[in-house]
């Protein structure tokens, strides 16, 4: 079948510069690097950390001082960013887009990612941060501009999970 | 030197600095030697206060941030001195508290070389060692930017502040400083600084 329009990537990332957001922080992954490729190619500053729990501390600080960050990492890094998350991003409300790669869920082969991938959305509703999925393309320009507004407008970390079902890559 | 004096010692050489310091001994000699000014003080999340530095200093090019560290905090996120070499905010100074102890969990040591300003070296990163106040106001005036200052003192008595902030309090005062709305002492308006 032949390629009629943008990938899911490209599209997320055009919403997210049409959202404004000033400068991306992650940590690389394979269906995120499509994504990166578009923001950096939209224009947006891209800084690659070597940390999740790193992402979530420059994003705070950004904000902080003005500014509107995204972070994306992988469902797997979720583990590593909890304390910053907890600490920092939630309890000052330095809220963010964070866009998260589902593995460990839908046509998972690896079984090391499965126990994270399996409880991200859990552990995020614990910590007060609600997982706005997204499981097909059509919902991205909506799902963008609604988390965008809940952590521009209400100081929340809005986490945007990339569902399995978009595809491997 | 105690940690109070060497933070006052950094104060007076970085008077406009937008400062961020990392939860503990950092956060309470920085609220005991600015009498509580609109810092970004944290009160928690270790490991993640030059994060936040390099975030602020990053949307903010046009001011000078300095980052105050405990030294088991920059172990803890120790990746971001990589980020840092690899960034090179040109507004940035790091200042380490080094003492060799997690004092905010009861002084144990920490049990590794404390050689923080020869690690920033190793990166390119422009770093000096200071022991007296005299020293950290002459390198901190010198350095190049970004910059690392491992400031080695060895009275450890606790600058007496709470490092459990209130989180909010201080997001609205630090926000104010960006803005001018706040000057350094957190008391007056200050519209000449955060019109850039």
């Amino acid at each position: 079948m032949a390629d009629l329009g943008p990938t899911w990537q490209a599209q997320l990332a055009q919403a997210l510069i049409a959202a404004r957001i000033e400068i991306a922080v992650w940590v690389p992954d394979k269906r995120l690097a499509p994504i990166a490729d578009a923001l950096a190619g939209g224009g947006l500053r891209m800084r690659t950390l070597t940390r999740e729990e790193e992402c979530v501390g420059y994003a705070a600080g950004f904000r902080a001082a003005g500014g509107f960050p995204l972070v994306m990492f992988q469902s797997s890094g979720l583990g590593n960013s909890l304390n910053a998350l907890g600490s920092l991003a939630v309890p000052y409300g330095l809220g963010f887009p964070l866009v998260i790669s589902m593995r460990g869920t839908l046509g998972e082969e690896n079984p090391s990612q499965v126990p994270l991938g399996r409880t991200t959305a859990r552990m995020l509703e614990l910590l007060g941060i609600q997982a706005l999925n997204v499981r097909d393309p059509e919902d991205i320009s909506a799902v963008v501009a609604g988390a965008v507004a809940l952590a521009r407008g209400a100081r929340q970390v809005a986490a945007i999970t990339l569902d399995g079902q978009l595809g491997k890559s | 030197m105690n940690a109070t004096e060497a933070v006052r010692a950094v104060l007076n050489a970085e008077p406009n600095a937008l400062f961020v310091a990392s939860l503990g001994t950092a956060t309470s000699a920085l609220r005991a030697a600015s009498e509580d000014g609109p810092h970004l003080y944290m009160g928690g999340s270790m490991g993640s206060a030059l994060a936040a530095a390099l975030g602020v200093a990053e949307k903010r090019p046009d001011r000078p941030v300095v980052a105050i560290v405990g030294d088991g905090e920059l172990l803890m996120g120790a990746g971001s001195l990589w980020s840092l070499a690899g960034i090179r905010p040109r507004n940035l100074l790091v200042v380490v508290l080094t003492d060799g102890f997690y004092t905010i969990t009861g002084g144990q040591p920490l049990g590794v070389p404390p050689i923080f300003a020869d690690v920033a070296k190793a990166l390119g990163i422009d770093a000096g060692i200071a022991q007296s106040g005299a020293e950290i106001g002459e390198r901190a005036r010198a350095l190049a930017r970004p910059a690392l200052l491992e400031i080695r003192y060895d009275d450890r008595v606790w600058p007496g502040p709470s490092p459990f902030v209130d989180p909010s309090v201080v997001r609205w005062r630090f926000e104010a400083r960006v803005s001018g709305d706040l000057s350094p002492d957190g008391r007056t308006a200050s519209s000449s600084e955060g019109s850039g």
